[in-house]
């Protein structure tokens, strides 16, 4: 694992510019890449239930995964903070829903887009305080945004098609002949079609952040008043970050409820889940797609996990259990926000150094 | 320069500025000169930095005129006169600190980029041809201000005296006809201070940038100014070339006669 940077001389700006200029890095990706596609798939993960593996941890942690990049580009990119994570998801999965019981024809594919433009629209409409208020009084606008939508998640019965049960529940539904949603689909199906979904997203977002757009929003965050002075609008860079932001956090949330839960409530967009989201971004690292990565499953798995150790190997029932994993979960926030406040993205990065200057610790 | 006829670049006409019952400028009026280091002098807490703050958009004066390119500038917010290739650094370094030396540098070409978002997510074709042209031109002015060996660095971590050179490589990425530099050796040793005047003097000399420099050093001034504008408490006690206002007795009683 450990690797050096020298040696590899960029001669051209465009390898330097690359996504992973690092021959070892390309490595690592592939490995990755086969562990997702074929080994995972097979035969799900070490010492756990094939379909809990699948179903409880791998879809979850991946759709979470585009939740926390997509809060991470507006709180650890632009620098604006939000708790309407939570509402924004809901508002991909109703869009979602309406797109594909209006028309049934459409391809899910699109209806996916079309659900991430929707919220990206009720993003920056959430997001027009920020270019007057900074800080606290962001949060409690964008609290505002949670309450109020949450509210028209219950309310507006036309969001649920009047469903006596008041829930969204995905129709099966099927493209190119596969069935890719609703209770006939197959989880493998599922499975798939996030994984590149969060593939396609994560190199996308990765693109932007390193580029014009992805500077303008790290120069807001920065130093507001250098970035004005340098040709950058306020108004341009905060209201494209929400807007960026909320596609992908709307995306997540269709995902979430069709690909992975299958029906949902309000209560699955509420201000509790928006401080999960939270939690991720500032767990894994603010401004760092791997660290997006990381926060997401640590925050995810870690409770999962010691629900089952808890269960199976020492017989606790599911109600202490489920008290216990939120306990050692805070624990554990705290102890590596003391150890390390820029997250375990930063840790990783501090071991790397360190594994690269190996065996010569000076 | 063309000593017989200066061509006026910007002109501030008779500028008041207050904040509340603080009066920062009171009635200042000089002219740039296109192709000139202009020295602006002056005690602590005399306007200078306000008046910097007045040309690039940040502060708004209550009264007064700004004619640019021999046109009277409109009131403008901060990212529309950055539009018209006026660039500055800070008395206090306002570097993007979570960003390396060159996206800091990068950043100051900015507005000089122009493909649009979905470009920008592939990052492919006209996007990363803009980026590695952009990047190119960014290498060149680091060279330049010979901070190669810092390019990686984050800028958080870099000794006091490179921040300020690096916020100069990000206004000079932004190639702008006039450079608006508030103290920037403030704070440096004698060889620092050396380098920097060199930098700014080869900046004029070889882009033909005009400078307008703020400065408490003044053998520093009379080495690099064509012209001075002094001020006093607002007020603009005298202007002309260093060796006139250098014997100028207002001058020397409110300004040269206090050490700094
Ligand atoms: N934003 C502001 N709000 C209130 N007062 C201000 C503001 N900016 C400047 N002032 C006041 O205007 C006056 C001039 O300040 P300025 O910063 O322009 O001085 P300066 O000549 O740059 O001084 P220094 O050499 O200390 O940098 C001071 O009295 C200062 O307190
Ligand atoms: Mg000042």
């Amino acid at each position: 694992m450990f690797y050096k940077e020298t040696g590899q001389f960029k001669s051209r700006y465009k390898d330097e510019l690359a996504a992973f200029p690092l021959f070892e890095d390309k490595i690592g990706i592939g490995i990755l890449c086969v562990l997702t596609f074929l080994v995972i798939p097979m035969f799900g993960l070490p010492g756990l239930n094939y379909e809990f593996a699948m179903g409880a941890i791998m879809i979850p942690c991946m759709v979470f995964i585009i939740m926390t990049l997509g809060l991470n580009i507006l709180l650890g990119f632009a620098g604006q903070i939000s708790l309407g994570t939570g509402a924004f998801s809901g508002v991909g999965a109703y869009a979602f829903y309406k797109f594909i019981t209006i028309f049934p024809d459409i391809n899910i594919i699109i209806a996916l887009v079309l659900s991430g433009l929707v919220s990206a629209v009720v993003g920056v409409i959430f997001g027009l305080p920020s270019l007057k208020i900074k800080g606290f009084y962001l949060i409690v606008a964008t609290l505002a945004a949670q309450f109020f939508l949450t509210w028209a998640f219950i309310r507006v019965a036309w969001l649920y098609n009047y469903n006596a049960s008041g829930a969204i529940e995905g129709p099966n539904k099927e493209m190119f002949g596969i069935i890719m949603i609703g209770p006939q689909s197959a989880g493998m199906t599922r499975y798939y079609f996030v994984l590149v979904t969060l593939i396609v997203l994560t190199w996308l977002a990765s693109n932007v952040i390193r580029g014009r757009i992805g500077r303008s929003w790290m120069m807001i965050r920065d130093m507001d008043i250098a970035a004005e002075l340098i040709g950058i609008r306020p108004l341009v860079a905060k209201l494209s970050a929400f807007a960026f932001s909320s596609f992908y956090i709307g995306i997540a949330g269709a995902l979430m409820v069709f690909f992975w839960l299958g029906a949902a409530e309000a209560e699955s967009f509420d201000i509790n889940h928006s401080f999960l989201y939270l939690f991720m971004v500032i767990i894994g690292g603010l401004g760092s797609i791997t660290g997006s990565y990381m926060g997401a499953i640590f925050v995810w798995v870690v409770p999962v996990l010691i629900k089952e150790i808890g269960k199976s190997v020492f017989g606790f029932d599911a109600f202490v259990m489920e008290n216990f994993s939120t306990i050692l979960l805070g624990a554990m926030i705290i102890i590596i926000l003391i150890l390390e406040p820029h997250g375990l993205a930063r840790l990783w990065q501090i071991t790397k150094q360190k594994l690269r200057l190996w065996p010569f610790p000076y | 320069m063309n000593e017989k006829a200066p061509k006026i670049m910007m002109e501030v006409k008779n500028i008041n500025l207050r904040f509340g019952g603080v009066v920062a400028i009171q009635g200042v009026s000089f002219d740039i000169h296109e192709g000139e280091i202009r020295a602006i002098i002056g005690p602590n807490g005399a306007g200078k930095s306000s008046m910097l703050n007045v040309i690039n958009g940040f502060y708004h004066p209550q009264e007064g005129e700004i004619w640019f390119d021999g046109q009277k500038r409109p009131s403008m917010e901060p990212y529309e006169v950055a539009k018209t290739g006026i660039a500055r650094t800070f008395q206090n370094i306002a570097l993007f600190k979570g960003m390396t030396t060159i996206e800091n540098v990068m950043t100051g070409r900015q507005l000089q980029m122009n493909k649009n978002i979905f470009w920008q997510m592939l990052r492919y074709g006209p996007a990363i041809e803009e980026e590695v042209q952009h990047r190119k031109r960014c290498e060149e002015i680091i060279d330049f201000l010979e901070i190669n060996h810092i390019r990686k660095t984050p800028v958080g971590s870099l000794p006091y005296g490179l921040q300020k050179r690096v916020e100069l490589a990000r206004a000079l990425a932004m190639e702008p006809n006039l450079l608006l530099l508030d103290e920037p050796m403030a704070g440096m040793n004698v060889e620092e201070k050396q380098d920097m005047s060199r930098f700014i003097v080869e900046v004029n000399e070889e882009f033909g940038t005009t400078i307008a420099l703020i400065e408490h050093d003044m053998a520093v001034v009379m080495d690099l100014a064509d012209r001075v504008v002094v001020l006093d408490y607002g007020k603009l006690l005298a202007d002309g070339t260093p060796k006139e206002v250098q014997s100028n007795q207002a001058v020397i009683d409110a300004y040269l006669g206090v050490p700094h």
